[in-house]
């Protein structure tokens, strides 16, 4: 392994292993799921399927269990995300831009919540719940799935907003702008790509949340990955469950192809702590 | 949290900010803060047989004297411990090679490696069990060229390893990777030119500069490790269990709040050290 760290211009055997390797691991597991999903007949001892098609599609996009999942995950991880952002972006503007009493302590206080195991934490929540008469219900959910995106929600737009170049504000100042004005032409425009990620992370992080929802919403709360999990536990016709993993899948190929800019820079690395 | 003392100063934004912060700081404190007190509190103070609740360490007798409880939390001690030694064994030279190398093959090798922050795990725990359960695609490929089928780990505890390493590789990386980044060229290539092979390279220079996110990684990952619920959940045996579905199990079936929260109490306590240690290093990040 050491004798990958020369700089020396040779073939890079190192690469070619990791990269072998990493594909055999990764991505082939992917590419089974997906030929599944596309498999009307395979049966042991084939390589192959013996009849490719989208019979199974068809059949799992007939379900009315996986529309009514769906809708369900679609709609929590939608109110969850505005309700996320209608009251973390303004604490984070605060946070990043003024002076108040305890500011400090308050930023830093989210970071407790990282501090416990997080099953561990949901079952306390859950108990209270219980009290509360939230289980199983639409509401406790969102609850849940809402504190999940607290930290995220407000420490990337505080950088975003951070970041805002104050020069710009200034100026805009001097010629006369209101604050408000300020905030929506300057300083909105500069914090939104940073905060845009953010919303999308938090919307897709809810849409596969599965802990909170299968603690506190079993049995009447059924999201997708809920529904998931009962497929690979009760369900016999393998295709469902390949054809439901492909269509899960979509929201997250969109937050990749979104947000890959933000999880490749160094910042995001540090904010776990890298 | 550099920014921000420069402006403000005017007397009444004061309160406007922590007006604008109130919300979220409140529904944290009582969905985070308050529950684990409380479930502490109830933990530590078990239903007398006349309804009152006093003072008594009883749960946590009971937890530590029933074998199952016990075999629970080996299991789940003996997956932590496993899955860390993999993670650092994959992770550490991958993370080695990704700061060092350059070029299209480095950038596909990072692509890979990222790659499994994208699936979500319970759609890995499918793909696992199509790939290596039983009849799945290595049994196919194995009975195609006439060998015997394997062993499948599927149910067994080590289909959790399995599962766990694959999800946690793209973080261990991310966090390795970027505290390699304080390792520089320049000294790399100092050492060299006095004279020094790979492996001293490796142990008197590169390593020194990688303890500290060594350390992130692994309480990091035992945070998460120590209260995995989804692979466990579905890829792991019925018995013993990991503590996550333990503990859904005794609140949602066994319908028995006070002993969940003995289990998570338990669980918080194994992980308190890592706990700190983790939010330290996150706080410390971010006050740069």
């Amino acid at each position: 392994m050491s004798k990958a760290l020369p700089l020396r211009r040779r073939t890079d055997w190192v690469g070619i292993l990791f990269a072998v390797a990493l594909t055999v691991v990764i991505l082939v597991p992917m590419l089974v799921v997906i030929t599944w999903s596309f498999a009307n007949v395979w049966r042991f001892p084939s390589v192959l399927p013996q009849q490719f098609g989208l019979k199974f599609w068809q059949m799992t996009l007939a379900r009315s269990d996986v529309w009514s999942a769906f809708g369900l995950s679609l709609t929590l991880s939608a109110v969850v995300t505005a309700i996320s952002a209608a009251i973390c972006l303004p604490a984070a503007y605060a946070f990043a831009r003024m002076e108040f009493p305890g500011r400090n302590v308050l930023f830093f206080s989210f970071l407790a919540g990282q501090a416990f195991p997080k099953f561990g934490l949901l079952v306390a929540i859950a108990a209270i719940f219980l009290q509360l008469n939230l289980i199983a219900t639409f509401w406790g959910v969102v609850l849940i799935q809402l504190v999940g995106t607290l930290l995220f929600m407000i420490w990337i737009p505080v950088a975003a907003f951070q970041a805002v170049d104050r020069r710009m504000e200034e100026a805009a100042r001097d010629a006369g702008a209101g604050p408000l004005r300020v905030f929506w032409s300057i300083t909105l425009p500069q914090a939104s790509p940073t905060i845009f990620s953010a919303i999308l992370l938090s919307f897709v992080g809810t849409f596969y949340e599965t802990e909170g929802a299968w603690l506190i919403g079993a049995p009447q709360i059924r999201t997708m990955p809920v529904l998931m999990i009962s497929f690979i536990n009760n369900q016999p016709v393998i295709q469902y469950g390949a054809v439901l993993s492909v269509l899960l899948w979509i929201p997250s190929l969109i937050a990749l192809v979104f947000t890959r800019r933000v999880v490749n820079s160094g910042s995001f690395a540090r904010g776990f702590g890298g | 949290m550099t920014s921000g003392s420069e402006s403000g100063t005017k007397p009444g934004r004061g309160l406007i900010g922590l007006l604008l912060v109130i919300v979220p700081v409140a529904l944290f404190a009582w969905m985070t803060v308050w529950p684990i007190l409380s479930g502490i509190t109830r933990a530590l103070s078990p239903e007398q047989p006349d309804g009152t609740r006093a003072l008594s360490i009883s749960n946590f007798a009971e937890f530590f004297s029933d074998p199952y409880s016990l075999a629970n939390l080996g299991v789940t001690l003996w997956t932590c411990l496993v899955t860390l030694g993999l993670l650092l064994v994959i992770c550490v030279p991958l993370a080695l090679y990704l700061r060092f190398a350059q070029g299209k093959l480095a950038t596909y090798v990072q692509t890979m490696a990222m790659f499994p922050m994208f699936v979500p795990s319970i759609i890995l725990a499918f793909a696992f069990i199509r790939v290596l359960g039983p009849n799945g695609s290595v049994d196919l490929l194995l009975n195609a060229v006439g060998l015997p089928k394997i062993r499948s780990p599927y149910l067994t505890p080590w289909g959790p390893v399995i599962g766990l390493v694959w999800d946690n590789i793209p973080l261990t990386v991310l966090i390795l990777v970027s505290g390699l980044g304080s390792v520089t060229n320049y000294a790399i290539e100092a050492a060299r030119d006095v004279g020094a092979r790979p492996l001293a390279l490796f142990w008197y220079i590169i390593l020194p500069r990688m303890w500290t996110s060594v350390a992130v990684v692994v309480s990091f990952t035992m945070l998460g490790l120590f209260s995995a619920f989804t692979l466990p959940y579905v890829l792991g045996p019925a018995s013993p269990e990991m503590m996550g579905p333990f503990m859904q199990r005794t609140f949602g079936d066994l319908r028995d709040p006070d002993m969940a929260l003995t289990q998570a109490t338990v669980t918080m306590l194994f992980c308190v050290a890592f706990g700190l240690f983790y939010v330290r290093a996150v706080a410390r990040n971010r006050g740069k």
